[in-house]
């Protein structure tokens, strides 16, 4: 009888045993690419992972710091012919298929206009349209040529590959992960997420998306396998005179983007085209946006979905996030549109 | 013996019953607290969810003194006489996800709970 109870016992302890055992959590913080990054991995080898993910972003800091003297951006940028290493062309050749593909919405040689208005030092400015006009003769991303790996830049052509740098490290980070048998990890590098499987338990990673307006958030995702990376206004700005001039300029007009979005997040397999579409997608506004979306056919392996935030308050989200994403909080009562094909 | 046997199998049945409920109670308790630590210690727990009016408290430091709004659901750093004013700047927050922390007075504010609430990440 006794002997019976205990085997009883035993039975329920494992029972309810067997719900606990979570993989344990690694999580590391880091200061880099001028953004707070924080790793964490689950699993026997997660924390030896997020220790090399820390390396990982540091040499990729190395290698495409617009402003650290030395990489390999900084001199292309200062009249060198520069031999890329393999991560740098990878990114390069990734970030100019998304001009191209965006038709120049994204244009990695927009950077001496960026500079023009004091984004990338902080001393705000509007600079005269005379200013703007003679800048903007030398944005075209066309002019980018690698030959053999080398990157020869026209004269007066700069390159900032800041709008794909971080969605490009969550890529690598997701293939380190990968390499260490971790099956379960989410990046946080600056505000981009990106998550590799689902979380321990077999749920999908919830992801919010920034309310522009506030503290708090407008919606949320689940997703696994994902990068999800949003681009708006309100992430810097200044004000000069009642007007808010915000750091996404429109390469077209050398002007901050005016698209009527506050916000815009890419839901996508691949950070770094989550990052560029970010971007891209702010500039073009709502209709072109879901007239890119529609027209994408395929190109990209996985596809990709967004969230537009507008500034009526609107929220615009593609057919593939339906089942998956959901207003948030005060959020709820807002008018949800969905793009179909 | 027969008896003996169906005694068993019940109480084993009620103790599987029982366990399972409490896991499901104890988990499924809705609402965020916010636990307010300095230098590691646990200065106090708030119930968000039952804050009916808007209210201020003082922690002080060695960099001098926070002062903590909470409102119902959200809690910030209003005031803080530290150089960096790092945790003022963060604002509200209203999830677990990331923490207020005021490294020069060694304050953290960490919310807990929170049921479905639960997101894991923030993209801004």
């Amino acid at each position: 009888m006794r002997k019976a109870l205990g085997a009883v016992l035993a039975c329920a302890l494992l029972l309810g045993g067997c719900a606990a055992p979570a993989p344990e959590a690694h999580s590391s913080t880091l200061l880099a690419m001028d953004t707070v990054m924080e790793f964490t991995a689950y699993g026997e080898r997660g924390g030896e992972s997020v220790e090399a993910a820390k390396d990982t972003v540091r040499e990729l800091e190395a290698l495409l710091s617009v402003t650290g003297e030395g990489s390999e951006i900084y001199r292309a940028n200062h009249g060198e012919a520069v031999k890329l290493s393999p991560m740098t062309a990878d990114l390069l050749g990734e970030a100019m298929e998304a001009c191209a593909s965006t038709g120049g919405a994204l244009d990695v040689t927009v950077y001496p206009v960026v500079r023009a208005w004091g984004f990338t030092t902080g001393n705000y400015q509007v600079p005269d349209q005379q200013t703007l006009s003679a800048l903007l003769e030398q944005v075209d991303y066309t002019q980018v040529q690698v030959e053999n790996a080398v990157l020869d830049l026209p004269e007066g052509v700069e390159l900032d590959l800041g709008a794909a740098a971080k969605g490009y490290a969550g890529d690598r980070l997701m293939d380190l992960f990968r390499g260490y048998g971790v099956t379960s990890a989410m990046v946080t590098l600056g505000g981009n997420v990106q998550v590799l499987g689902a979380k321990p338990d077999g749920s999908a990673w919830r992801v919010a998306v920034q309310d522009p307006a506030g503290d708090g958030y407008a919606g949320v995702v689940r997703v696994t396998d994902k990068a999800v990376v949003t681009s708006g206004g309100y992430q810097r700005y200044f004000e000069k005179d009642g007007v808010r001039y915000s750091h996404i300029i429109d390469p077209a007009t050398g002007y901050p983007a005016a698209s009527g979005l506050t916000s815009v997040t890419i839901v996508c397999g691949s950070g770094v085209w989550a990052d560029c579409l970010s971007t891209a997608l702010f500039v073009m506004g709502k209709e072109k946006a879901a007239g890119y979306w529609r027209a994408q056919n395929g190109w990209l392996e996985g596809g990709f979905d967004f969230i537009l935030l507008g500034e009526d308050g609107t929220v615009t989200i593609t057919q593939g996030l339906e089942d998956s994403f959901s207003l948030y909080g005060d959020w709820s009562d807002h008018t949800l549109e969905v793009v179909r094909p | 013996v027969k008896s003996t046997k169906f005694w068993v199998i019940l109480l084993s049945a009620l103790l599987v019953l029982s366990l399972g409920l409490a896991f499901l109670v104890l988990r499924g308790k809705g609402g965020t607290v916010a636990a307010v630590y300095q230098d590691g210690k646990l200065l106090r727990t708030i119930e968000l969810s039952q804050v009916d009016e808007p209210y201020t408290f003082q922690v002080d430091g060695p960099a001098g003194a926070n002062t903590v709004e909470v409102e119902r659901g959200r809690i910030r750093v209003k005031h803080a006489d530290c150089p960096d004013q790092v945790c003022v700047h963060q604002g509200w927050i209203s999830t677990g996800v990331t923490p207020i922390v005021c490294l020069p007075n060694r304050l953290v504010i960490q919310l807990e709970g929170g049921g479905d609430a639960g997101i894991d990440g923030v993209s801004k």
